[in-house]
C-alpha cells in the first residue's frame, strides 16, 4: 500500500493556521504526547477539593482521552463508518442504561 | 448466473478479507462494550452512595502506583500503533520490536496490578468485607471491573507475543497485516477501558 494510503506515514503534523511540525512517529506520537499531559493534569485535579465541577472536568478529561485513541489509534477517523457505529450504538444504550440507574431513586444497600 | 459463479470462485478480495475480520473485531468490541458498562454502573452507583468508603480506600492506597501503571498502558498503546505504523512501511524488525515492547508494557502492568492488589489485602479490602468493615461492599465492585479488565490485559500480551512469533515468521507484509490491526483494535480497546475506569475508581 502506497504513502497516500496511509497518511500517518508521514511526521509532519499540521496545527490550527497551518502550521507544521515534524515530530518522529507523526500523529501517533503526538497523541500520545497530548493523552500523557491529559492524564498528569487528571493527576493533579484528583488532588483539588472535592465538588461538582471537578467530577464533570475530570469527566469530560476521560472521554476526551478515550476520544483520541478511538479515533486515532483505532483509526475510526478513516475506517469505514460502520465500525463507528458498531461502537456507538451499544455505548449509547448503556450510557443511558447507566444514567437511570444512577438517578433512580431507589436506595442502594451494600 | 455467470457472474454469480465468478464470485464461488474468487470470493471476497484480500482487501474485504480484511474488512470483514476488522467488522467481527468490532462486533466483538460492541459485547465488550455493554459487558464493561454493567461493571463501571455498579461501582458508579456504589460510588455515589458510599463516598466515605471510597475515601477510606483512597487513604489507604494513594494513586501513586496505579499513575504510574496508567502511563505504561498509555505507552504500551503508543508501542501498538507505532508497530502497526512499522509493518505499514514493510519494517518487519521494528514490527517485533514495537509489539514486543508493548507485551512487556503490559506484563509490568499486570505486575504492578498484582502489587497494588497485595496492598488492598493487606489494608483489609476483600471481596467479601462484612458490613462491620469500613471498606463494606468496596472490594466486589473494585476487584470485578479491575480483574476482568487485568485478564484482557493478559490475554492482550499472550496476544502480542503471538503477533511477535508471526512476524518473526514473516508472515506480515505491506500488503497483509490485518493481524496486527485487529490486536491493535483490541489492545487499544483495553486502554480506552482503562482510560475510564482510572478515572472513575481512582480519581472521582
Amino acid at each position: 500500500m502506497t504513502d497516500e494510503a496511509h497518511p500517518h506515514h508521514h511526521d509532519a503534523i499540521i496545527l490550527p493556521g497551518d502550521r507544521r511540525i515534524r515530530l518522529p512517529g507523526g500523529i501517533y506520537t503526538f497523541v500520545f504526547v497530548v493523552l500523557a499531559l491529559l492524564t498528569l493534569i487528571e493527576i493533579f485535579l484528583a488532588g483539588m477539593p472535592e465538588g461538582p465541577a471537578r467530577v464533570l472536568v475530570l469527566f469530560g478529561i476521560a472521554i476526551g482521552k478515550a476520544a483520541l485513541v478511538v479515533i486515532y489509534y483505532m483509526h475510526l477517523k478513516d475506517d469505514r463508518r460502520i465500525f463507528a457505529w458498531t461502537l456507538l450504538v451499544p455505548l449509547i444504550f448503556a450510557t443511558l442504561g447507566g444514567f437511570f440507574l444512577l438517578l433512580s431513586p431507589v436506595p442502594y444497600s451494600t | 448466473m455467470a457472474e454469480a459463479t465468478a464470485h464461488a470462485h474468487h470470493g471476497p478480495s484480500p482487501q474485504e478479507q480484511a474488512e470483514n475480520i476488522k467488522f467481527g473485531v468490532w462486533l466483538y468490541l460492541a459485547s465488550e462494550v455493554i459487558i464493561f458498562s454493567v461493571f463501571i454502573t455498579i461501582y458508579a452507583m456504589f460510588r455515589a452512595q458510599n463516598p466515605d468508603t471510597v475515601f477510606h480506600v483512597r487513604e489507604e492506597l494513594g494513586i501513586a502506583l496505579v499513575s504510574f501503571n496508567t502511563f505504561l498502558l498509555l505507552t504500551s498503546s503508543w508501542a501498538m500503533v507505532m508497530g502497526l505504523r512499522a509493518i505499514q512501511a514493510g519494517k518487519q524488525r521494528a514490527l517485533m520490536a514495537w509489539i514486543g515492547l508493548t507485551a512487556l508494557l503490559g506484563t509490568a502492568f499486570v505486575g504492578l496490578q498484582y502489587v497494588e492488589y497485595t496492598e488492598l489485602a493487606h489494608a483489609g479490602v476483600a471481596i467479601n468485607n462484612t458490613n462491620a468493615s469500613v471498606f463494606a461492599g468496596f472490594g466486589m465492585r473494585f476487584y470485578t471491573p479491575t480483574a476482568f479488565h487485568g485478564a484482557h490485559v493478559i490475554i492482550g500480551v499472550i496476544w502480542a507475543l503471538w503477533v511477535v512469533w508471526r512476524a518473526w515468521k514473516g508472515r506480515y507484509s505491506t500488503e497483509n497485516y490485518v493481524g496486527v490491526e485487529t490486536f491493535g483494535l483490541y489492545w487499544h480497546f483495553v486502554d480506552v477501558v482503562w482510560i475510564l475506569l482510572f478515572t472513575l475508581i481512582y480519581l472521582v
